[in-house]
């Protein structure tokens, strides 16, 4: 593999998205919300940093959720179905590089146009925040970071690897809108069923939270909730959105991290599997 | 040196069981204008496709003296390729699109250079996707040219251009061979690839039908030159006495001109019959056959088998 040709394509993919209007848009709302959030929850009052941290990373928490992983799928949808459907991705492949190299930098670029929204987003969040509150121990809020971008990682990788496996671009982005539904109402479908299996919400809500083992292990099949779960564990919270957490001790912040990157490496794999077969 | 640079032996490429390329077989020899002639759908860009890699096929090819699928990237350093569905990434300048592909191709491009050969100079620094169709098969062009590649595989290369820039394109194509580049092309229009090819290769229904020389493969369709004659007062009627010559093999009459067809020996015989009936010839030429009359041949030819 030439880093010479991985870093040509990286850098065009970068060129070209950070002037996508949709990524600009969607960048913006995220900038907006994070300082609006920061400076509400965590700010304003002029507390110690982090003072009211569960409020302020429960709501940035809120945020990153959603539009980090729309950012993440609106960036790599395309990607390959798009460009080979339009004729731009065959042009490419014409000129002396490999498919694995293309496929690469495309990661990279991309990757990097994700950093640069979520860096632009908490950063200024951050700004905001220490500003009004102090600066004093900023690990955890970085480690924050890093999980964010690990969780955009995983929607770009997932985004990327539809585009590799859809024909046509429209199904690639039928695919994207499908996982990122279905994170959404993942949770809301485990809760169903802890209900429906004899679980109460005076179980759910009260300060010793007992939650079946098999709600925890759940975890591991929602990147959105691992994110939520490890990031909770980087600022060393109890309680989230209300809920206690009794987190059990196998789904540490290493463990949840292990997992999350095979979340990433294991679509990105699936996807040069498929891309090195299709016809373009 | 390589005799041959492009060689394609028994391509064939399904899609769900249906052959769009059938053992289709061919050799481009180093420095010629080889053209891919057919009609739309026959197979042309699938097999430009398959020469490049892009997509799986059976069958051998070789480029430049490389196997495309064994060594891709060696064989790719030689090509520079102009697809017949273009698309650039528009947020990028002209000159950033050029400077991208030389990278892809490991050189600095001579962007201003090359945009000003394709008349676009003016226009470097502007988004591509405020360019029109034409402008971008212009810079299609350009970025085919970007390091200065030995064999030039074009796909439709002159569709979508307005008459001037044809005109500027065929002349640029004629340069590179020129300067000793190999030139494959397809087109379906026939008097592009008359003018410009030294070979042709016909391509219909996924089969290659033909292969030659325009000049041989009308010699091998005996396709005779055809002689117009100008009558004046004609009418789009046909003289009875030309309907009684056996030596015309086909008569074509519209208003004051009518074309024959028939054996070159035959054509001051015409002439002095028409005289002789007294018919006031104005003016009279011998148009020699075109690859549209070996092309309509051979696809007829094709349809009765």
């Amino acid at each position: 593999m030439k880093t010479s040709k991985v870093w040509a394509i990286a850098k065009k993919e970068f060129r070209d998205h950070i002037r996508n209007r949709w990524i600009i848009a969607l960048t913006f709302i995220f900038v907006v919300l994070t300082i609006a959030a920061s400076y509400l929850t965590g700010g304003k009052a002029g507390e110690e940093l982090f003072g009211r941290l569960q409020g302020t990373v429960s709501t940035l928490l809120s945020i990153s959720s959603i539009l980090i992983p729309l950012i993440a799928i609106m960036l790599g949808y395309s990607t390959i179905s798009g460009e080979g459907e339009n004729g731009a991705l065959p042009l490419v492949l014409s000129y002396p590089i490999t498919r694995g190299e293309v496929l690469v930098g495309k990661f990279l670029g991309l990757s990097l146009v994700l950093i640069a929204s979520i860096a632009f987003g908490f950063g200024l969040g951050g700004i905001v925040i220490a500003v009004f509150a102090g600066i004093e121990n900023t690990t955890p809020y970085m480690v924050f970071i890093l999980l964010s971008i690990l969780l955009g990682g995983i929607y770009l990788s997932l985004s990327i690897f539809f585009s590799a496996v859809c024909k046509k671009r429209s199904t690639s982005i039928g695919a994207g809108i499908l996982i990122f539904f279905w994170s959404m109402i993942y949770g809301t479908i485990v809760f169903g069923i802890y209900l429906s299996t004899g679980g109460t919400l005076e179980q759910l809500m009260g300060s010793e939270s007992t939650l079946p083992g098999w709600m925890w292990k759940s975890i591991v099949v929602s990147p959105m909730d691992m994110h939520g779960t490890s990031a909770m564990q980087a600022f060393g919270l109890e309680k989230a959105f209300g809920y206690a957490m009794d987190v059990p001790s196998y789904l540490n912040l290493e463990f949840l991290v292990v997992i999350q990157l095979l979340w990433f490496l294991i679509p990105a794999i699936l996807a040069y599997f498929f891309f090195k077969r299709r016809d373009l | 040196m390589l005799d041959r640079v492009i060689s394609v032996k028994n391509l064939v490429k399904e899609y769900d069981g249906f052959r769009a390329v059938k053992d289709v077989s061919f050799e481009v020899k180093e420095g010629e204008i080889y053209g891919f002639l057919g009609p739309n759908g026959a197979g042309k860009s699938t097999t430009i496709k398959s020469m490049l890699g892009l997509i799986h096929s059976d069958g051998e090819i070789g480029i430049g003296g490389f196997d495309i699928r064994e060594d891709g990237r060696k064989a790719k350093e030689k090509i520079g390729y102009l697809p017949e569905r273009l698309f650039f990434y528009n947020n990028l300048t002209a000159r950033q699109t050029l400077d991208f592909f030389g990278e892809l191709r490991g050189v600095k491009p001579p962007t201003d250079s090359l945009l000003d050969q394709v008349g676009l100079l003016d226009e470097a620094d502007k988004r591509v996707g405020d360019f029109s169709k034409g402008m971008i098969q212009l810079l299609g062009i350009a970025q085919a040219m970007v390091g200065d590649p030995e064999i030039y595989i074009l796909d439709e290369p002159l569709s979508g251009l307005d008459p001037r820039w044809v005109k500027v394109v065929r002349e640029k194509i004629k340069k590179l061979n020129e300067e000793g580049a190999t030139i494959f092309f397809s087109s379906h229009n026939l008097n592009e690839v008359q003018n410009l090819s030294d070979r042709v290769s016909i391509i219909d229904n996924g089969k290659k039908i033909a292969e030659d020389s325009v000049q041989n493969l009308n010699e091998y369709l005996q396709i005779k030159p055809k002689l117009i004659i100008n009558i004046p007062g004609l009418n789009g009627e046909i003289p009875s006495v030309l309907q009684e010559m056996h030596e015309i093999e086909s008569i074509d009459a519209s208003e004051n001109k009518f074309t024959i067809e028939c054996d070159p020996n035959a054509r001051s015989r015409v002439l002095a019959k028409l005289e002789e009936e007294g018919m006031e010839i104005d003016d009279f030429e011998t148009v020699q056959p075109s690859l549209e009359d070996a092309f309509v041949r051979l696809i007829s030819k094709e349809e009765e088998e």
